[in-house]
């Protein structure tokens, strides 16, 4: 484990902030339970639990914390100059900041997903839902690290994307879909399980495809933009 | 022994005289410059772009329903439709103003400068909670206004026609303000545990979104007694619950309608407890701010 990753995962867990994420998977797993006890047909739980609030809140939200703060609170409070003044290539920068943050969000989404998923269904779809929304994490951190570096409020442009695009154009406009990550992950996971819980709105090479492209080009975009950055004070 | 030299020179310095402004001028102020600072007035552009943004949209959506309904005379929603609809805006709204409000002062350390004045305690979150409601109420009843004013002026039925439409417009003000004191209470409370504005913005979104599945799911157990109370579970469906038991009529039921069975009441007094509870942590919180 490289020296920055360490850092980066110190500098995630080594607050109580972190524990702020803990509410969002735990509300999910106790909702599939609590439906799943009383005995409600798990086609009509089913997609308010996964997509209404997992693939559609729970995922989004946790990469966007998790995402933005992996590099965005270190531009924050100006330490990022002590890492960009050691001798190491950008990439090695980005690349394991990328990694932590694609991995904590995926653990802490994709576990809860499964609970659910198995409880819903069985344990291949718990598993698909898992193996989407880690694919959906790497996509979602590689976005908001990239955007933390392009704008200084990676977070509200974040949520303009999670809220207006994929929440509130997404319901009305189908267009938006085809560049919506969560109609990916939702592809993806029915594609790996078909159930009649998920309703897949993008096809499922193209979800691939553009899951990938987004991943690779926003890293890429971002590894570019740590070359020429420059560290200016608070925005006012 | 030579002689002293030294002279102490009168530099003017001077005391105080004029007027001191008390209690009341310090809230006024803080008040006044939570308002400007929720629109980004007085900052600099790049402060204005996500509120003028929001206000761009449902200003503009309530542009086109006013349109509508001059042009085809079919009523797209009504005035207290139109707060139910703008719901995601407002959390946005919310997420954007909240931690500008709070957060700063809160990361800056410039709270022992604002409670070294004769400020009471209370008074400083009170004054950023009522900029904030107050932000809200203009961002949902400026855009009713304009629709009032467009059906007014197109709809020909003389001053009759422009009362009731008046009629119409007043509960949805109200309603609106409804909207305002909740989700203000709710997401100042939230922004003001952080010092860190992408943290209280990632929060306060996280607050108000997860309820939301939450109502979907309870909606839906077997019983009609869990279903009736689910909206108690999400701030957004609560004020929904609330309009529909108070205002009735002009929130039709129908596509997406609350159903809230004879707990009307259960609502209202959820919605006074949720803003009282929301107020008195606040205070709470304000008791005791560590400087830094």
């Amino acid at each position: 484990m490289s020296t920055v990753s360490w850092i980066t995962v110190r500098g995630l867990f080594g607050r109580r902030r972190f524990l702020l994420l803990l509410p969002l998977p735990v509300v999910l797993v106790l909702l599939a339970v609590l439906s799943r006890s009383l005995g409600v047909d798990p086609g009509e739980w089913g997609p308010p639990v996964l997509v209404g609030l997992g693939l559609a809140v729970v995922l989004p939200v946790v990469a966007l914390i998790v995402g933005t703060g992996v590099l965005g609170a270190e531009i924050d409070d100006g330490t990022v100059v002590h890492i960009l003044t050691k001798p190491l290539p950008r990439w090695q920068i980005v690349l394991p900041k990328l990694a932590v943050a694609a991995g904590v969000t995926a653990v802490t989404v994709a576990v809860p997903l499964y609970v659910a998923g198995v409880l819903a269904d069985s344990v291949r779809l718990g598993l698909s839902l898992a193996a989407a929304s880690a694919v959906g994490a790497l996509a979602y951190s590689a976005l908001f690290v990239a955007l933390s570096l392009l704008t200084r409020r990676p977070v509200l442009l974040g949520l303009v994307y999670v809220l207006i695009w994929e929440g509130l154009l997404g319901n009305f406009v189908s267009g938006t879909k085809v560049l919506s990550i969560q109609q990916y992950v939702i592809s993806l996971a029915d594609r790996m399980a078909p159930t009649g819980l998920l309703e897949a709105g993008v096809s499922v090479p193209m979800a691939a495809v553009m899951a990938a492209l987004i991943s690779v080009g926003f890293t890429v975009l971002a590894i570019d933009r740590l070359r020429s950055f420059s560290v200016a004070g608070e925005t006012s | 022994m030579p002689e002293p030299t030294g002279v102490i020179h009168d530099i003017g310095y001077q005391r105080y005289t004029g007027p001191r402004l008390g209690r009341r001028a310090v809230f006024g102020a803080l008040y006044l410059h939570g308002l400007r600072t929720a629109f980004g007035l007085g900052r600099s552009a790049k402060a204005k772009i996500f509120p003028w943004l929001v206000v761009a949209i449902v200003s503009v959506v309530a542009a086109g329903i006013t349109a509508v309904r001059s042009q085809v005379g079919e009523t797209v929603m009504t005035y207290a439709q139109f707060a139910d609809n703008m719901s995601w805006l407002v959390i946005f709204f919310v997420a954007v103003v909240a931690p500008e409000l709070v957060s700063r002062d809160l990361r800056s350390g410039v709270l022992p400068l604002y409670f070294s004045r004769p400020l009471p305690r209370s008074d400083y979150p009170l004054a950023k909670l009522l900029a904030l409601a107050t932000a809200l109420w203009l961002l949902l009843g400026g855009p009713q206004l304009l629709m009032f004013l467009g059906a007014a002026f197109t709809l020909g039925d003389g001053m009759r026609g422009v009362w009731n439409e008046l009629l119409d417009l007043l509960p949805g003000l109200l309603y609106a303000g409804l909207w305002a004191v909740v989700f203000a209470s709710v997401g100042l409370l939230v922004a003001s545990l952080t010092g860190k504005r992408a943290f209280a913005a990632g929060g306060v979104v996280a607050v108000f979104l997860m309820t939301t599945p939450v109502v979907g799911t309870l909606s839906i157990m077997p019983s009609r007694t869990v279903n009736e109370l689910a909206f108690l579970a999400s701030p957004s469906t609560l004020v929904q619950g609330v309009g529909d038991w108070a205002l009735g009529d002009l929130l039709p039921e129908g596509q997406g309608g609350i159903l809230i069975g004879d707990f009307g009441p259960v609502y209202a007094v959820a919605a006074v407890l949720l803003v009282a509870g929301c107020v008195a942590l606040l205070m709470l919180r304000y008791r005791k701010v560590a400087a830094r």
